[in-house]
């Protein structure tokens, strides 16, 4: 029986492949692509009957963009590529992995799974060179490499991720044509931007749409509030110095970004339907009040993925914009920039996951999915003209001109934290907790873990 | 007795009357979440679903453009509003306006000044008419306008839902999950049960206690090691797997109801039987087992429902590949899409996934009934 | 062959397969190891019937060994390890969990959760049984209530979305609260305590049609007679359901509220898609969930905790069993 159904999976999973492989996206040879050193990788490599399985937690439209650039690597190799895409991926991996029937490559949406996974020896370091490459090829090559970077089983620091995707969080996102009518200028500095603020409720409006529902990880928009605040109020050495918990969660310069936060969802009148309203909404939600008439708020602060979930038929650019979320002028930060991102790494080796990692470092991996929308990447050999929209390639430029540029603090973060005590706490801040108090609780709970 | 029958009938009524209310207040959420699957996500998230049947009042946005035909000293400019918005022609305009922050501040028929000079006016049937000093610039007036709309339903949702790619299979594939994953539990349940309800043995209690104790252990927990096992033994991620699995998450409840009710029949018959010369076996397949006909029913309703409605031991037993996919896992993993908040989609999948266990109720409450039979020989 | 054919294969398989072992391994027991025959014949009756209960519950204690008990004794031996599971810390995880007042909270909203649920539940499912019992429609009537049992998690936190919503274009309760004149709308997930009572409507409304298809099957199951005896002494309606009625089926209610209350101590999904234990709603197993996958010694530490609170209702259990072999 047992035979049956693997001969089963086997000969559909073929036949999957074989279709993938006619029909690519994007014809080679045609357009702007990097085709030559995909040529001379297809060339190089043949992986005929070999089988590759994938995990990430890309599902829906994502998935099917990612398998279109999955299809390129089939075509080139002959290999056979299974990818599954799963909302709850964090688990999945985890158990699959610990339970020895994990896929060969795991597509981590941010890395402090992947430093855990590492760590318990359920990851296998990525080949020589790896790290040489993407600190010569990548924008600020030398941070990505640091990302992708843990210490393994017996406490040596190995890399072990190579970025794919990433995502850019500073943004806030407004409707053009409620500016242009108001005559509101978009904002250059954080002072601005709070002047701005003031002057929408004294206009008689709402200025900002902030929602922190989302389900069991209700909280985790405003840790990036928090984020993007304490780089604009401290030094990006103290960032790090916080992110590792090198000074204390109830630090003053962190209950000092909190607070931030605070004057932007706490007070009275800024955002829409109050701070219990901020604390419930659901994320998902939350942007559409841009688009209400009239309008329930005139700004949202989330990242690039955020179009997903604006209202049908809405154009990015044209109906609705973004601008970068501003730093102070008076504290001569520089522009930092908060992102994340999705990194592969090897959960179970074989020959062919090798050349898979290859393949991820030709342009065509990149470019394949930034023309079709929705990708950024901080590979710096890609053509920026394949970007998909227009706005797109502002945010690339944005991930270009950081003077600063730091990963989401929560995501690297332990997961009882970053994705546990921050969230919450941020809810119980957001309600009207005391931010020392709440900073004060994260932090014992970190040394509980330590 | 008339007296009686009278007291009787009104007794009736109190109780219809409960009864209803009850089906009721325990429909009204059910039925929130069948308006909304036949919604679509933008609906859902502007009017709430009892109004959805209700024309509402809708404010569009649209820029009025165009050639404008000089009169006298002004241009003039005329047409149609619904033109540029997404608002269904001939929709009736209550009110306008020319600002986003309040659109709808003027009464349809009337004028208002623009910020250049100039007046606007739009009718309650959509038409427009714009004056102006100076000639219209092309990229033209913004003008909002509060029209009613008629309610929208859609199958939308239930297309994309039924028709999407391999949901023929993933239906397929959960009937093969569910119906060994209940059946065999049943059984195996039912001999151990009996033992445990009519067989004197050293010890009886304490397992009994200890099945209880079981039926609390947290799935997750036995997730990883089982999967190992699995592994090792070389079932790995497959529907054996998953089988088994289901057989032994299940087997504490189905232990539990059936022995219950099990020691609940009538002593005499059993007893003799057994002064008959009858075996266990015997006693067991044809006394215990038919009269136990609506615990093994209900057991095997709450069995259905439950590997119907898993995702978490789906994911886990069954490999990764689409081709093994259940529905839930098809629901969950590819038509929610990415951080799945399209309610739409989620409501009707809701709804797609109730039809099979209702229908499987449907058909074994006659054999809850059956418990009559059972009952009337006590 | 389709995974269709597998499955009617294995239905097959193990349908013949189970009764198969159950006809056979009682005959060899019969005819073979100890025949009823010759000078042995009495005593070997004797002895096939001590082994006989083992014959019947192999198969499903061999289940429950291996798919709950291992898991659950490597569970004890993992909660006391630390998070990565390399170092032995004794009871350090529990002693965390305690001065942990996230966790006193979690067990004060869990004894919430079981007084009240289960008695909910069972009552409503009791209540709804009999006035069900002797309408025409009344299995239309049960099907409705039933319905909530066979909606996914996911499906019903979607459902009490649409109540609970806090904007009241497409929360109900706000609705009504602001068509009766209330200016502003509330959040029901942050009002405190209360929050707690509107999650346990959910698993009430979830778990009266269980409660109601097993009582409803038990009340069935009383002889006539006995209710015909009582109408003709006089009996009211009432005193008929309360004093007859509800006495006859007491085993089995006694069963419905013990099932409902382990389910209660184990059913994460709504607090953690509802609220994700904010607002002061945490209970044990979302709290547990929380650590899943992260601090596994923590997590199974919970888990025991939970078990640990299932022993009153293991004892009764005990009790009940030692009562009916006397």
């Amino acid at each position: 029986m047992k035979n049956v159904l693997f001969a089963g999976a086997a000969v559909s999973a073929m036949f999957a492949g074989q279709a993938g492989a006619q029909d690519l996206m994007f014809p080679v040879g045609e357009g702007d692509f990097h085709w030559d050193s995909y040529q001379a990788f297809a060339d190089a490599n043949d992986l005929t009957g070999q089988t590759i399985s994938i995990t990430g937690a890309w599902t829906g439209n994502e998935k099917e963009r990612v398998e279109a650039v999955l299809d390129y690597f089939e075509a080139a190799t002959g290999a056979t590529v299974e990818y599954s895409g799963s909302d709850s991926f964090e688990q999945d991996i985890v158990i699959s992995a610990e339970a020895g029937s994990a896929p060969n490559l795991a597509a981590f949406p941010q890395p402090g799974l992947a430093a855990d996974m590492a760590k318990k020896g359920l990851l296998t370091p990525l080949a020589e060179g790896t790290g040489d490459w993407v600190k010569d090829n990548f924008a600020a090559g030398q941070s990505w490499v640091d990302l992708g970077t843990y210490a393994d089983k017996d406490g040596n620091d190995q890399l072990y991720g190579f970025f794919y995707r990433v995502d850019l969080k500073s943004l806030v996102w407004f409707v053009p044509e409620a500016f242009e009518e108001a005559g509101y200028e978009i904002p250059t500095t954080m002072e601005d931007l709070k002047a701005l603020t003031q002057q929408i409720v004294d206009d008689g409006g709402t200025p900002w749409c902030i929602g922190l529902g989302s389900g069991a990880a209700t909280g985790w928009p405003a840790t990036d509030w928090v984020e993007d605040l304490m780089l604009r109020t401290q030094p990006p050495s103290v960032y790090d110095q916080w992110v590792k918990n090198e000074i204390p969660f109830d630090d003053p310069a962190v209950l000092g970004a909190i607070n931030e936060f605070g004057w932007f969802a706490r007070t009275e009148g800024y955002a829409d339907g109050g701070p219990e309203a901020v604390a419930s909404t659901d994320f998902r939600d939350s942007p559409t009040g841009l688009f209400s008439l009239p309008p329930k708020c005139y700004m949202h602060r989330q990242a690039s993925f955020i179009p997903a979930f604006f209202p049908e038929g809405t154009t990015v650019g044209e109906d609705v914009d973004f601008f970068y979320f501003p730093s102070y002028a008076d504290k001569d930060l520089g522009n930092p920039v908060l992102g994340a991102g999705a990194l592969f790494a090897v959960t179970n080796p074989s020959e062919a996951t090798n050349v898979f990692l290859e393949f991820m470092k030709l342009p065509i991996a990149h470019e394949a999915w930034m023309a079709q929308g929705g990708f950024l990447t901080a590979h710096a050999g890609v053509n920026t003209a394949l970007y998909n929209t227009d706005s797109e390639r502002a945010m690339g430029e944005i991930l270009q001109n950081a003077t600063t540029f730091r990963f989401d603090g929560s995501d690297l973060m332990p997961g009882e934290i970053g994705a546990g005590a921050f969230w919450t706490g941020m809810v119980d801040y957001t309600t009207g907790k005391d931010a020392g108090e709440v900073a004060a609780a994260i932090q014992s709970r970190w040394n509980e873990i330590k | 007795m008339e007296n009686i029958a009278g007291h009787k009938s009104a007794l009736t009524w109190v109780t219809r009357i409960t009864v209803l209310i009850l089906v009721v207040l325990w429909l009204i959420p059910t039925v929130g979440l069948f308006v909304s699957s036949f919604r679509d996500r933008d609906d859902i998230s502007a009017s709430p679903w009892w109004q959805a049947p209700f024309p509402a009042e809708q404010t569009f946005g649209t820029r009025v453009a165009g050639e404008a035909v000089q009169e006298g000293g002004a241009f003039v400019l005329t047409g149609s509003i619904y033109e540029g918005s997404d608002a269904q022609v001939g929709a009736k305009v209550v009110a306008f306006g020319i600002s986003r922050s309040d659109p709808t501040g003027i009464t349809a028929g009337e004028s208002v000044d623009l910020k250049g000079g100039g007046t606007l006016t739009v009718n309650g049937d959509g038409t427009f008419e714009m004056r102006t000093p100076e000639a219209p610039s092309a990229k033209g007036q913004r003008v909002y306008f509060a029209a009613a709309v008629p309610p929208e339903f859609t199958t939308g949702n239930y297309e994309r839902v039924l028709y999407s790619n391999g949901m023929a299979q993933a239906f397929i594939n959960t009937f093969t999950v569910t119906i060994p994953s209940t059946v065999i539990p049943i059984l195996i349940a039912a001999f151990a049960a009996y033992a445990l309800a009519w067989m004197e043995f050293p010890g009886r209690g304490f397992l009994i206690a200890g099945i209880v104790g079981l039926l609390v252990v947290p799935l997750q927990l036995a997730l990883v090691p089982l999967l190992r096992l699995h592994n090792d033994i070389g079932i790995g991620q497959s529907f054996v797997g998953i089988w088994l699995a289901h057989t032994g998450f299940g087997l504490p409840l189905a232990i539990y109801l059936l022995r219950n009710y099990m020691v609940g029949l009538p002593k005499d018959i059993i007893e003799g039987a057994k002064v008959d010369g009858a075996t266990d076996f015997q006693i067991f397949t044809r006394i215990v087992l038919p009269l136990s006909f609506p615990a093994l029913a209900s057991f095997a309703i709450f069995q259905f429902l439950w590997t119907w409605n898993d995702l978490l031991v789906a994911k886990v037993f069954l490999p990764s590949d689409s081709e093994s996919w259940v529905m839930t896992r098809k629901i969950a993993d590819d038509l929610l899409g990415s951080r799945g908040g399209d309610w739409g989609i989620l409501a009707t999948a809701a709804f797609v996934s109730i039809a099979v266990p209702i229908a499987v109720f449907f058909l074994m409450q006659r054999y809850l009934v059956r418990g009559l039979l059972a009952g009337s020989v006590k | 062959m389709g995974p269709l054919m597998q499955g009617v294969l294995t239905i097959l398989i193990g349908v013949f397969g189970c009764v198969g072992y159950f006809y056979f391994s009682n005959l060899v027991l019969d005819r073979l190891i100890f025949p009823a025959r010759n000078d042995d014949a009495g005593r070997n009756i004797n002895r096939a019937n001590a082994v006989r209960p083992w014959l019947f519950l192999a198969p499903a204690l061999f289940a429950l060994c291996l798919y709950l008990v291992y898991p659950v004794v490597g569970s004890f031996w993992r909660s006391m390890y630390d998070r990565s599971g390399d170092v032995f810390v004794g009871m350090q995880n529990y002693k965390n969990l305690s001065v942990d007042p996230e966790f006193r909270s979690a067990v004060f909203n869990n004894f919430l959760w079981v007084l009240i649920v289960p008695a909910m539940a069972t009552f409503l499912g009791l209540v709804i049984a009999q006035l069900t019992d002797k309408l025409k429609w009344g299995g239309i009537a049960k099907s409705l209530i039933f319905m909530p049992m066979a909606i996914s998690f996911v499906g019903a936190s979607l459902i009490w979305k649409f109540v609970y919503s806090n904007d009241p274009n497409i929360g109900m309760l706000n609705a009504i609260r602001i068509f009766f004149g209330a200016d502003s709308p509330i959040d029901p997930l942050q009002v405190p305590f209360w929050n707690n009572v509107f999650l346990m409507v959910i698993l009430i409304w979830i778990q009266t049609g269980f409660a109601m298809v097993i009582l409803s099957a038990a009340l069935r199951g009383i002889p006539e007679e006995t209710i015909e005896a009582a109408i003709l002494d006089g009996a009211n309606p009432f005193q008929i359901f309360f004093k007859i009625q509800v006495p006859q089926i007491m085993g089995t209610i006694l069963v419905v509220w013990t099932t409902i209350t382990i389910l209660v101590l184990k059913v994460f999904d709504i607090v953690y898609t509802m609220t994700g234990g904010n607002f002061g709603t945490q209970i044990l197993p979302s709290y547990m969930m929380e650590y899943m996958f992260r601090d596994d010694g923590r997590a199974t530490a919970v888990a025991l905790v939970i078990m640990v609170l299932v022993l009153p209702v293991m004892i009764w259990n005990i009790a009940q069993a030692r009562k009916e072999m006397r």
